[in-house]
């Protein structure tokens, strides 16, 4: 396997002014193409880990940074952000507090502008950037007028423009309606299978996640608690409910009928593969 | 809900002959608006700065808007008329035309008060035609042409753009705290909600100056600009006809010493009271609807 | 979490029995400005003790139908009963006595020096007398176990317990009808368990309880009733059970049913099982299809 795009070498976190540490002694490899999927309680210290991939933490915000977190080879702390930011897009929960422009098309310029990018390049770049995320035509409209989920995807289009080859999104849903929730993971997804790029995720919907991770961490106060294929991660499903986290209601019902004696198979973690288990199980006792 | 909050004062798109003049060349006009209506007493000359605007309106089609945006005129121009006539802004003596109860009506400050309201009338309206028919970035991108700072004017066009997230922002805060039983109007009402409004705020500028910083914002290097304002032959000309007309006529008016030609003007006593019964008509009329309103709430 | 005995003592309001807790007909409203359609006639009837869950795309018309049961939008036509009182003859402070509104950020809510004073505001502006303020606020610190933060400044508590503290705001000011405003968003799992056993306990205590949420599997757990929006108008009022199983209703709307509903709907539904809300409820199914006999649930939590 080639070099990790992300590698976490035993690092340690504190904010200034906490004792805590926020993320303790982690080692971490991501590999170039991954979806990964962050779970954890709030407080766990997803949001953190996000902020070293992206450089925020140790150069925007202090505190104490032990260990090396690297990326695409570099050494995240000796990097400023808006140089980190040609390697890794982050957008966040409430798409309207990223939102800084006029017109979307100016959003997504902003990016572009501050790297120096012709004028010539932009005319070009930024069309085929928000035609990426869904909003070709919305190029004069003003941000603040979209929905939630077309406010969410133009914040990653504003990201995408840089063409980084990490995507983290910290809980891009929890502000959206269902239908916003589908535009986003929907393409999120895209961007993942069609330009292979890097898409870590923090997220708490349990279902969503065994749907389009290839990965699944754990984090449970600081540290590293699971890592492992969604298959394995979501089986667990007594371990994750100490974790005081769900799984999906799938996992949970091979975990009840296990109990009962009635299923032996792999745990189910997705709609279909439990629907299908269900019905042969019920088919072989002919009921 | 999403509910667009719609700024009183915004942009009408449009793509009118006004809507294509260089933000510079608007610029040059309202600067050299402001200049002439403050070096100037002529009351001719200044409402006929204000019906110049104004017959722009209809070019632009932004009339409505217009209008919409100048009834802000209606209580300051009846009040500045009204005050007028009872306390002349001018040295006494002061001619009586006529008396209300205990109210004394003089038409000597009255000459004075309409020159005031010119003022106010032509500038607000040469400024709102310009802000009507420029998109803000266009405005932004031409100010920094000027070596106005980056920051500066970010600052100020992300200040235009906060206004009506906060508006809306108070708007939950207020709901919030009315449906717990909150009592009392006016600012006692309204001091709770400055800690959530300010909360907020805090944690509104922490992400977006994450947000920012991960685009590059920080970066001193070379940058470039999306918005490409052009300049045309046509925008020189505008832009060089209004500079010229508005400095020849700032000049004429300052070395007639204002131009002042409140001889030529005289205002009958009956016009002085019934402008007077008008102007306070109205004022206390707005006074007394605000206070309803105010109160129903 | 106190025992149920104290709490059923009055942690909330008193219904007047005669009259129903929300009686809504034909409501229309239009927003001032830009003359927007934000409800396009809504009739709706709630009685005392219901526990249900509105649901809808934002702009559906979710937020604006709550907002008229405390009178904080007035009908623009129709006519909205909150225990038999008619909102437009009264102010929102007037309604805060019957009707509390938890909104969905904690932050737009919250703004005292203390808990324990946040606690109180409410109670005190409805006309609670001091003396009674305290054991209120005693109750609801036991309710929501919020021993150990009581003096904190509200801000300097994690945001799942600044949610509680939100919530507990509201219930001492004792309502006979409580709105939480999608109350699981940004909440962990575990913020989000808590709060369904709140709603629930609350309800048992005779309080009306409507939730709206995106919230699916939070829904399915909790709410009794559910009716949904669409296009300024609720489209469907039936149980959970009848509403995630009605696929077109769903796709119309976009909404997607729990995904332990649509196992069942694919598995056991067909051969004549039930429409499960939980993974207890289609396992009990399963098991009972096999074997004859039901699962006995072994834990509830999940």
């Amino acid at each position: 396997m080639s070099d990790p795009i992300i590698r976490f070498d035993d690092v340690t976190f504190t904010y200034a002014a906490t004792d805590e540490p926020a993320l303790h002694s982690i080692s971490l490899d991501i590999q170039a193409g991954e979806y990964v999927a962050i779970l954890g309680l709030n407080g766990a210290g997803k949001t953190t880990l996000g902020l070293c991939v992206n450089g925020v933490i140790p150069t925007m915000l202090g505190g104490n940074l032990e260990g090396k977190v690297t990326v695409a080879g570099l050494d995240v702390s000796e990097y400023p952000v808006r140089e980190m930011a040609k390697i890794v897009g982050m957008v966040f929960d409430n798409p309207e507090f990223q939102m800084s422009q006029m017109s979307v098309a100016e959003e997504v310029a902003l990016g572009l502008e501050n790297a120096g990018v012709p004028y010539e390049d932009m005319k070009r770049i930024i069309p085929e950037t928000l035609e990426l995320v869904g909003l070709a035509g919305f190029e004069e409209r003003s941000p603040l007028g979209l929905s939630g989920g077309q406010q969410q995807r133009l914040a990653i289009a504003a990201v995408l423009a840089m063409q980084p080859q990490v995507l983290i999104m910290d809980e891009p849903t929890s502000n959206l309606d269902p239908i916003g929730k589908q535009e986003v993971f929907d393409m999120a997804a895209k961007l993942n299978r069609e330009r292979g790029m890097t898409v870590i995720v923090i997220e708490h919907e349990v279902e969503v996640m065994a749907r389009y991770a290839d990965r699944v961490i754990v984090l449970d106060s600081g540290r590293v608690v699971m890592n492992g294929t969604p298959q394995e991660i979501f089986s667990q499903v007594d371990a994750l409910g100490e974790l005081k986290l769900r799984v999906p209601e799938a996992a949970r019902l091979a975990q009840l009928l296990a109990k009962q004696e009635l299923w032996s198979g792999p745990v189910p973690i997705r709609t279909e593969s439990a629907v299908e288990a269900v019905n042969e199980l019920l088919g072989a006792h002919n009921v | 809900m999403s509910m667009q909050m719609a700024l009183p004062i915004a942009m009408i798109p449009g793509n009118s002959v006004i809507h294509r003049i260089n933000p510079l060349a608007k610029i040059v006009w309202v600067v050299g608006y402001i200049a002439l209506a403050f070096s100037t007493q002529n009351v001719f000359l200044l409402y006929g700065m204000a019906l110049f605007a104004f017959l722009l309106a209809p070019i632009a089609g932004v009339t409505k808007p217009l209008l919409k945006g100048a009834l802000i005129l209606v209580p300051v121009a009846s009040s500045l008329l009204a005050i007028q006539i009872i306390a002349p802004a001018v040295e006494k003596p002061w001619t009586h035309v006529a008396d209300i109860g205990v109210l004394q009506l003089y038409g000597d400050g009255l000459y004075y008060g309409f020159v005031l309201l010119g003022r106010v009338v032509s500038c607000l309206l040469m400024a709102l035609i310009m802000v009507m028919t420029t998109h803000p970035s266009d405005l932004f991108t031409s100010l920094s042409k000027l070596k106005i700072p980056y920051a500066f004017n970010f600052m100020l066009a992300m200040t235009l753009q906060l206004i009506p997230v906060f508006q809306r922002e108070v708007g939950i805060i207020m709901s919030a705290q009315k449906s717990r039983g909150m009592k009392g109007r006016g600012f006692a009402a309204v001091l709770p909600s400055f800690v959530p409004v300010f909360v907020g705020a805090i944690e509104r500028v922490q992400q977006l100056s994450i947000s920012l910083e991960s685009r590059g914002f920080g970066s001193n290097g070379f940058k470039t600009s999306y918005r490409q304002v052009k300049v045309r032959p046509s925008d020189w000309v505008i832009g060089i006809i209004g500079a010229l007309l508005l400095a020849t006529l700032v000049t004429v008016s300052i070395m007639r010493g204002l131009w002042s030609v409140s001889s030529l003007v005289v205002f009958p006593h009956i016009f002085v009271f019934w402008l007077f019964i008008v102007a306070a008509g109205t004022f206390a009329a707005i006074i007394l609807a605000t206070l309803i309103y105010a109160f129903k709430k | 979490m106190s025992n149920s005995a104290t709490a059923t003592q009055g942690v909330t309001g008193q219904p007047r029995a005669s009259e129903r807790a929300v009686d809504i007909r034909d409501a229309h409203y239009v927003y001032p400005t830009g003359n927007v359609v934000a409800l396009g006639g809504v009739d709706l009837r709630v009685e005392h003790g219901e526990i249900l869950g509105i649901i809808g795309q934002n702009g559906s018309g979710k937020t604006t139908l709550t907002k008229l049961f405390n009178g904080l939008l007035k009908p623009t036509s129709g006519k909205i009963l909150i225990n038999g009182i008619d909102t437009s003859t009264q102010t929102v402070q007037q309604m805060a006595a019957h009707v509390g509104y938890v909104f969905q950020n904690p932050n737009h809510q919250l703004f005292a020096r203390s808990i324990e004073e946040e606690l109180k505001f409410g109670p005190r502006n409805i006309g609670v007398p001091e003396d009674e303020l305290d054991e209120r606020v005693a109750q609801a610190v036991e309710f929501f176990g919020l021993k150990d933060y009581i003096a904190e400044h509200p801000y300097r508590v994690s945001f799942p317990i600044r949610k509680l503290v939100g919530i507990a705001s509201i219930v001492t000011m004792r309502p006979s009808i409580l709105i939480f405003d999608e109350p699981s968003t940004g909440q962990d799992h575990n913020t989000t368990h808590i709060i369904n056993g709140l709603m629930r306990r609350l309800r048992d205590e005779g309080t009306t309880v409507i939730c709206v949420s995106h919230d699916m599997p939070l829904l399915a757990d909790v709410v009794k009733r559910v009716i949904v929006m669409k296009d300024t108008r609720i489209i469907a009022d039936a149980s959970p059970r009848e509403v995630f199983a009605d696929k077109a209703l769903m796709a119309r709307t976009n909404l997607q049913a729990p995904q332990i509903t649509e196992i069942a709907l694919n598995t056991v539904v067909p051969r004549g099982g039930h429409v499960a809300l939980t993974p207890e409820e289609l396992a009990a199914d399963i098991s009972t299809r096999i074997r004859g006999t039901a699962v006995t649930p072994s834990s509830t939590a999940r």
